[in-house]
């Protein structure tokens, strides 16, 4: 593991202002934040991330989980996941949420990891993870061994030739679904992002995963009024029972009049190169019936632009239906 | 407390507290870190071997082949693997280079500094693969190991047989995933090598380290640590580890600690070997098995290590708990410039108890007959030969063992309540399957008698008595177990026992513990060193007065006091390792195991839901004991069958993590009932027989043909991912 | 076959790249806040005895304060087998992904192999020589003897140390739900149905 200085800024200002030192934002940067440590502690260890500095946000005010004004759900940076997928709210209201990061990691890692981190969770593409391979997201320009090599785990939507590395989160899926919105702190002052508008797709520049500046602190993310009686389902599967990342998943909120869907937010995860919005199955969703036909046709839609490579063909059937059970179980529920 | 009554592990308040000192957790003052540099190839010459001149290489020790004293080879069963690449590596991660720093750090800077430049050859990466002479790396066609096992003559009775059944099955490799990796101490002292790690075998380290080293063996002294896990990963492998610390030690003069690193540890040693097995069966009308041939080949990697014993109990259990009076195996295994695979619990067993078990399922449907039925006309019975010619003559009845796991697993009224089931789920199945079959326990054919293991047990002036073997234990029980059988033999509290640390220094060589020999084979032996002891003390088993006299005997100044024996081969039993014919064991194990399954169409999921394993086993010596062992072996089972997936890329595991090798966790568990069916056996110690690795030969293809009836299609291959069951399922699944 | 390895910096020029870091870390402190430590190149842990550039932290461990110097590159886990010397808590993967060196951060279960041991300044760390000894057990470690829930003993630790965490969580009734939040401790040897048993023996007393 490379050296690295360590520090403990007295606020988020201090934080920001050293941070805004580095030329590239979190994810590979120079200046990084540490707060559960679960993704970045990994890969230092890898030496896929080699930070001269790390500032450690664990102390600063952003533990909370408040409710809004307009009705919604202010969840703070360092809100650790064991205890946004326990709250009650989230439970009662956004229990998509709850289910979503319930299904990811383990207990332990739950209980270090924060919903800022997982928000820049990093791949699990083995090709990524191995500093003796080629790889444009760690090492731009260098190519991509997993397009022709071991691919199974591997993304199958907004793939681009320079990279096809998997999104890893589970809560992302659900925030994506629930419309969240990303607050952050930077060196010019505060912005609010939407979530669709957080992560990038790879393009030629899959290094860059965010929309996130030099010095940018994410400091809360809020989840907007719950939709009332909206039915929520997270479904994943994976080849053991648990602690496991995502073959593919699947976070649905529906509302129903009867048995016409008059709302539907959906998204997939382990198919693709971002947490996967997926505006397609929505519209092919509202105003039909709800019933086997509308929602393999939902999945048909959300999968049309699907891509495979050598060994994860098989992800885009399985998300299909993933993602059809989803909706029938959610409006079954 | 005598044999049966479940003796608490001996070792276990120690690991329940944290007490017990893996070789990681040894205290090691001014010891240094080793680390290796490894061949990023298949197969190439070495060019070149750049160090980063901006880095300080000052205070680094580095060692290469020409370091080595004595001859660059692993000794195993032959002596063709280099223990550090000289010129030519084989496969991808060979060794090449050995550096030591004190700072871990440090010395993982200086891994990355270094730079080998590797002219690739072709590689062969495939055993099946058609052969070019610039391919050829091991005798004249690669073949590491070649066995012919004949019985009769199958050839003409295939144009008389009513039905001729044929088919392909096919396993993957498996990692051992012991939760503690490979680790080895290493220090030189007056001339004196001390090493100590995690092992199952001391005196196959020693045996290695004496011929590399070119010296006699007094200058090695073995010791092993408490051991984190085995199953056969810990057999061979430690020898090269144990060698690499030593050599650095010697280069740097000061202790070495070689602690492998969990993505070091699955990329570069052994593993399972991968199979692929073919059947062709001809039967008389009635399903009764008239000829068999079979043709095993496995991968074996870049060197010989231990495919060809592997290859050997794999062809022998080929044919299966079966009677045939025409049978045909033949056996390879080829070289790839792989890793070299090796030893994994059943040691080839369940590759080929896959491919027979599954099989009989094929023909029983192929042929239209009920697989219980099939079993039961072809289950050999007592007086007929087994496919070596050995007679069966074993107390059990094995239709009566395999109808008893069935009931257990209300194997009827599931086959019919599923059927039911299926017919109306829109998209669950289920299904129950079952595998019957037998494991050799001990070394195969002539093994034990060129081991000629030994055993001593000593008085001590305390009254108490030690064992000393060198038998390790990895959690499978080992000490608590010998300890009850030495108490019972000689009639005394298992409190009065204590039982030695295998140390080459200390204890005689009682042979590895591998291949279900511990219990059986050794423990036989230490009721014969009992026997002597009591011989020498002139008394009973159970005689009050034992302690006493041990107390008096071992007290004498100048006097020890030590039962001893040595392995005989009993004359009842004939091998002959020419022809493959004869007694392969000296006795089996024999279990049927029944698997039920529920398929979700959908999702292309398995969840194993319940699961029957009965055994017979001889006398169950520590039922607590010999449950664990055996669901243990089971849940490895679950996951070979079902997604323990070892990803090749240039011929070595590219899946080196715990998150993308995924072995069961708690949540992947059915309830599995294990039970034991006791009929003590002449062969062990108080009737016990071997266990260890039978739990890894029938849950694999229990577990698939459950799935091939659940979704009534043939799946011939493990493991059974989401994407195999996709396409053998296709169009099935929109539910 | 291959060149000898060159000749390196001397001593010399080694202290001054160390001292360059050391004055990069001063200039760093007067921006970004109070900079806790640095690491210098050829600083080691606890694996040797130079520990140049190391950090003063203290933790509370098994109710002991403990005044030590680490690097901050220090995982947790190692300052606590290396360090403090407590090796009843395992490294079985150092990833994260098998569960073998669970302890408790101020009560609550973590991996200690993910997280670097000056960010625990001050915490109140747990580990399996807090739980019990040999002669005086945790209810939980009477349960895993009773039950038989150890094979080889490596994973155990850190089962242990989830089992008696797991005490406190939201966690239904049933054997299921054990077995998901289990699910982060691996155990290989396969003793997971009897370590489950131990769990519900010791809810059920409770």
């Amino acid at each position: 593991m490379h050296t690295f200085e360590f520090g403990r800024p007295a606020d988020a200002a201090a934080a920001i202002a050293t941070a805004a030192r580095a030329k590239t934002a979190q994810q590979g940067a120079d200046v990084r934040f540490v707060a559960g440590g679960t993704t970045l502690v990994d890969l230092m260890k890898l030496n896929v991330e080699t930070p001269g500095r790390l500032i450690d946000i664990n102390r600063l005010p952003l533990d909370k989980i408040e409710a809004t004004a307009d009705g919604g759900l202010k969840i703070g940076a360092t809100v650790r996941n064991s205890d946004l997928a326990n709250n009650a709210v989230v439970q009662r209201d956004y229990s998509v949420l709850s289910q979503a990061i319930l299904a990811g990691a383990s207990a332990q890692l739950r209980n270090m990891a924060t919903t800022a981190g997982n928000l820049l969770q990093r791949t699990r593409c083995m090709y990524f993870r191995d500093t003796a391979m080629a790889c444009n997201k760690r090492e731009p320009g260098s190519g991509c061994p997993a397009i022709t090599g071991a691919n199974r785990m591997l993304a199958v939507l907004g793939t681009s030739e320079q990279c096809i590395a998997t999104n890893p989160s589970d809560m992302c899926v659900a925030m994506a679904a629930l419309e969240a919105t990303i607050h952050v702190q930077g060196a010019k002052g505060s912005r609010a992002i939407a979530f669709g508008e957080f992560h990038l797709l790879p393009g030629s520049t899959p290094e860059r995963e965010t929309v996130l500046e030099p010095g940018d602190l994410i400091t809360h993310v809020t989840l907007p009024a719950p939709l009332a009686g909206s039915k929520q389902v997270y479904l994943k599967l994976r080849d053991r029972a648990s602690y496991e990342f995502a073959l593919a998943s699947a976070a649905v909120v529906l509302t129903m009049k009867g048995e016409t869907v008059t709302g539907a937010r959906v998204a997939l995860g382990g198919v693709g190169t971002k947490p996967w919005r997926s505006h397609e199955a929505e519209t092919a969703l509202v105003g039909q019936a709800a019933d086997a036909a509308t929602f393999r046709k939902a999945a048909e839609a959300a999968l049309r632009d699907a891509k495979p490579q050598s060994e994860n063909g098989f992800k885009i059937e399985l998300a299909k239906r993933c993602l059809a059970y989803a909706l029938k179980t959610a409006a079954t529920a | 407390m005598p044999a049966g009554a479940d003796l608490p592990r001996i070792d276990g308040l120690d690991k329940l507290a944290g007490r017990a000192a893996y070789v990681d957790d040894l205290p090691t003052p001014g010891a240094w870190h080793g680390a290796t540099v490894r061949s990023s190839v298949p197969r190439g010459k070495i060019r070149d071997i750049h160090f980063d001149p901006a880095f300080d290489w000052n205070d680094i020790t580095i060692v290469d082949h020409r370091d080595i004293p004595g001859p660059n080879q692993l000794k195993l069963i032959d002596v063709d693997q280099p223990v550090l690449a000289a010129g030519e590596v084989r496969h991808k991660h060979e060794p090449i280079l050995l550096l030591a720093h004190p700072s871990v750090h440090k010395l993982r800077d200086a891994l990355r500094a270094i730079r080998v430049d590797v002219e690739p050859l072709p590689a062969i990466l495939d055993p099946a693969a058609p052969l070019t002479p610039d391919l050829i790396q091991y005798k004249s066609d690669n073949v590491l190991k070649h066995i012919d096992i004949r019985q009769g003559d199958p050839g003409p009775v295939f144009a008389r047989a009513a039905h001729i059944i044929e088919g392909e099955y096919v396993t993957g490799s498996q990692e051992h995933v012991y939760l503690e990796t490979q680790g080895m101490l290493a220090q030189w002292q007056d001339g004196r090598l001390t090493v100590r790690g995690s092992m199952q075998c001391p005196y196959y380290v020693l045996d290695a380290l004496t011929h590399l080293f070119g010296r006699s063996r007094d200058a090695f002294r073995v010791i092993q640590s408490p051991v984190g896990g085995g199953f056969g990963g810990k057999e061979e492998y430690p020898s090269l580890l144990a060698i690499h610390a030593a050599l650095l030690a010697e280069k740097s003069g000061a202790p070495v600690k070689m602690i492998y690193d969990r993505q070091e540890d699955m990329a570069v040693t052994t593993k399972r070997h991968p199979s692929r097995t073919r059947h062709r069966t001809a039967l008389d009308k009635d399903g009764r098995l008239l000829a068999m041939e079979i043709d095993v080949l496995l991968d074996g990697g870049a060197y010989v290590t231990l495919s060809p014993v592997v290859l050997s109990r794999g062809c022998i259990h080929a044919a299966g708990p079966y009677f045939c009076e025409n049978i045909h195996i033949r056996g390879e295994a080829r070289l790839t410039n792989s890793p070299p695979y090796g030893a994994f619990r059943g040691f080839g067993a369940p590759q080929t108890i896959f491919a027979i078990e599954r099989h009989m399922d094929v023909i029983a449907a192929r042929i239209g007959i009920d697989p219980v039925e099939l079993r039961r006309r072809n289950l050999v019975r007592t007086g007929q030969p087994l496919a070596t010619g050995q007679i069966y003559k074993e107390p059990t009845d094995l239709p009566a063992l395999m109808d008893r796991a069935l009931d257990l697993a209300q194997y009827k009224a599931r086959t019919q309540s599923h059927a039911e089931f299926n017919k109306s789920h829109p998209f669950l199945r289920r299904g129950i399957g079952f595998a019957t079959f037998h494991h050799g326990a001990g070394f195969t054919g002539g093994g034990e008698t060129y081991l000629a293991s030994e055993v001593w047990i000593e008085g001590k002036p305390d009254g108490t008595v030690e064992l000393q073997t060198a038998q390790t234990d990895m959690g499978q029980g080992t000490t608590t177990i010998l300890t009850q059988v030495v108490a019972e033999r000689l009639g005394i509290p298992t409190e009065q026992v204590r039982v030695a640390t295998p140390d080459t220094s200390r204890v005689p060589n009682s042979g590895p513990t591998v291949a279900s020999r511990t219990a059986m084979v050794v423990g036989k032996l230490i009721e014969q060193a009992c026997d002597d002891l009591l011989h020498q003390l002139g008394r009973k088993s159970g005689d009050p007065e034992i302690s006493d006299d041990i107390r008096r005997h071992a007290s004498l100044p100048g006097k020890s006091l030590v039962g001893r024996a040595k392995y005989q081969k009993p004359a009842s039993i004939q091998w002959d390792d020419k022809t493959y014919r004869g007694d392969a064991y000296a006795t089996y194990s024999w279990a049927t195991y029944v698997a039920d399954v529920e398929v979700d169409l959908r999702t292309c999921r398995v969840r194993v839901t319940d699961f029957v394993a009965l055994q017979e086993v001889g006398r169950v010596l520590n039922t607590t004991l010999a449950t664990g062992q055996i669901a243990g072996g089971v849940v490895q089972g679950i996951g070979w069958a079902l997604y323990e997936n070892v990803v090749l890329e240039d011929g070595a595991m590219k899946n080196c993590q715990m998150t993308n090798y995924v072995i069961p966790s708690a949540g992947d568990l059915p309830p599995i009932r294990v039970v034991f069916e006791e009929r003590p056996s002449h062969w062990g110690p108080g009737g016990a027989k071997g266990i260890g690795e039978l739990p890894m030969d029938g849950p694999a293809p229990a577990i698939v043909n459950a799935i091939s009836r659940a979704v009534t299609t043939t799946i011939n291959e493990i493991p059974v991912t989401p994407e195999l069951l996709l396409k053998a399922t296709e169009g099935r699944g929109h539910g | 076959m291959r060149d000898d390895p060159p000749s390196s910096p001397s001593r010399r020029e080694f202290l001054q790249t160390t001292a360059g870091t050391a004055a990069a870390a001063a200039i760093a402190g007067s921006v970004g806040g109070p900079v806790v430590a640095t690491a210098g190149a050829g600083v080691t842990t606890a694996d040797g005895p130079r520990i140049e550039g190391a950090v003063p932290i203290t933790l509370r461990i098994n109710g002991k304060d403990r005044k030590l110097r680490v690097d901050p590159r220090t995982t947790l886990l190692d300052c606590i087998r290396e360090t403090v010397d407590l090796t009843g808590t395992k490294k079985g993967c150092d990833h994260g992904q098998c569960g073998a060196c669970t302890v408790h951060v101020n009560g609550r279960r973590v991996n200690s192999c993910l997280s670097f041991a000056v960010m625990h300044e001050g915490e109140e760390i747990t580990t399996i020589e807090g739980i019990g000894g040999p002669d005086s057990l945790h209810p939980m470690q009477a349960a895993f003897v009773a039950c038989d829930g150890y094979q080889c003993g490596y994973c155990t630790s850190g089962q242990i140390m989830s089992a008696v965490a797991l005490l406190k969580e939201p966690c239904g009734a049933d054997d299921a739900a054990v077995k998901e939040l289990m699910s982060g401790n691996i155990c290989r040897c396969g003793a997971y149905l009897n370590i489950v048993s131990a769990i519900q023996q010791v809810r059920r007393k409770a």
